[in-house]
């Protein structure tokens, strides 16, 4: 019996210098990871001034508005699959089945899906991801991380984006055997890739220029509308989630003390 | 007495309900209506200077916006520490950054217009929240609320929300870290805002 009790208060002793210690740690970890995502972004801020952002504007340059919407178009299509595939599993079939025709007849009448010629047929697009599919089943989404060069996001967010990723087609690899060579392989594979994030930089080219400009903590404003935008995915099944108050209507009143 | 006091005092309770009345969700949507309209048919869609422009959205921002209150808001808890001095210059030059940073940008709502959703109430009962949104070339529409505010019978916006994100509290979040952060400095703040200003 006392053994038993010893245990017992061990156990509680234990687990109770053990959650303070996480408590400490938490407030630690969050000022370590506070300063852990000031650093990255200034990081990446360097790496974009040097070498995305001039890549995104001499792309403009050397391209119409015509060509920009074909390449976007072309990796926006192959969104596609990753997007069918958690429309499934969110239990949305027409919409997964909207997108499978989507992508058949883009891929092959808008020629390789340059052309949304679906949407003129009523299947508009809806996109989606993993990341939706992961808040829908009321996975946490933890806390705000910089990420090195893919920049803010959340350890959901990462995921779903690896998951997303996963899915697209360019990542399946098989059609680069026609290149025969390896080094040939790597470099249209890359170089596709490397296009995909340069059409994604040129179309963010003045807001981000407006917000550094405007901005006199630019990590502060990213990290607060990136949280605030997080939160509408976040609609689970949990009912509590969904009486709560929308996260905008917020205190707003002459008489609050602030 | 004692029965007569508490009379007293729950019929001014009572009274003071009533003073501060609902906002009329119809008039706050026709009020954001004809904001938006005037907005794209006086500064994206006419053909008028750059410095035209801005003038008539100064006259527009500054009549249809409660930039005081939003002001006020935005500073947070430095609001009650700041001088009367530094309230105003802090109103000021935010609106002016305001206005310098919406004015650079409508050309990109060229050929755009606002789709009314209705209303949406708020936890404060002279608030509203009418909802809109933007029609995208790519994808979903942008979700756009409007936070309209009733002061006795003028209605004004207090806030604006895109895709979720206030623009009040990303405001805030920004300008209340910064003053932390320069040792609650709120001079400071104001003077590096001003080196924003063109």
């Amino acid at each position: 019996m006392m053994k038993k009790i010893k245990i017992i208060s061990f156990v509680v002793t234990g687990n109770l210098l053990l959650s303070s210690a996480v408590l400490a740690n938490e407030s630690d970890s969050d000022s370590a990871l506070e300063s852990y995502n000031r650093t990255m972004y200034n990081i990446n801020t360097t790496l974009d001034d040097y070498i995305m952002k001039p890549l995104a504007k001499g792309y403009r340059a050397i391209t119409t508005p015509f060509i920009r919407e074909r390449v976007s178009n072309f990796f926006s299509n192959m969104r596609e699959p990753a997007t069918a595939i958690n429309h499934t599993l969110q239990g949305d079939f027409s919409e997964s089945g909207s997108s499978v025709g989507r992508f058949a007849v883009n891929t092959t009448l808008g020629l390789l899906g340059m052309f949304d010629v679906a949407s003129g047929w009523g299947l508009k697009k809806n996109k989606t991801g993993l990341d939706e599919t992961l808040a829908k089943w009321c996975v946490p989404d933890g806390p705000f991380i910089v990420l090195p060069l893919l920049g803010p996001s959340t350890p959901r967010n990462a995921i779903g984006q690896a998951g997303d990723a996963a899915a697209d087609p360019l990542a399946w690899g098989d059609y680069y055997a026609t290149f025969g060579k390896d080094w040939q392989r790597y470099s249209f594979y890359y170089g596709l890739s490397a296009l995909g994030f340069v059409s994604l930089r040129e179309k963010k080219l003045e807001l981000l220029d407006d917000l550094t400009s405007s901005s006199v903590d630019a990590y502060g404003t990213i990290k607060s509308a990136f949280i605030q935008n997080r939160l509408k995915l976040n609609v689970c099944a949990d009912k509590d989630a969904q009486d709560a108050p929308a996260s905008y209507d917020f205190d707003f009143d002459d008489e609050e003390d602030y | 007495m004692k029965k007569l006091l508490a009379l007293v005092f729950s019929g001014l309770l009572a009274w003071s309900a009533t003073a501060e009345a609902a906002i009329d969700a119809n008039k706050a949507e026709a009020f954001v209506k004809n904001l938006t309209q005037e907005g794209i048919e006086q500064l994206i869609n006419s053909n008028v200077s750059a410095a035209e422009k801005k003038a008539r959205f100064t006259k527009l921002f500054n009549e249809d916006l409660d930039l005081d209150f939003i002001g006020k808001f935005v500073l947070g808890r430095y609001w009650r520490t700041a001088t009367p001095k530094q309230r105003a210059d802090f109103i000021d030059v935010y609106r002016k950054l305001n206005i310098q940073t919406w004015s650079a940008r409508f050309d990109e709502f060229k050929g755009k217009h606002f789709e009314f959703l209705g209303t949406e109430t708020s936890k404060s009962a002279d608030q509203i929240f009418v909802n809109t949104q933007v029609p995208m070339p790519e994808g979903a529409p942008a979700s756009v609320k409007w936070r309209v505010k009733d002061t006795n019978g003028k209605l004004r916006v207090v806030d604006i929300i895109i895709e979720n994100v206030s623009l009040a509290q990303t405001a805030r979040s920004e300008y209340t870290g910064y003053i932390q952060k320069s040792n609650n400095c709120i001079e400071c703040l104001i003077a590096d805002l001003k080196a924003k200003l063109k």
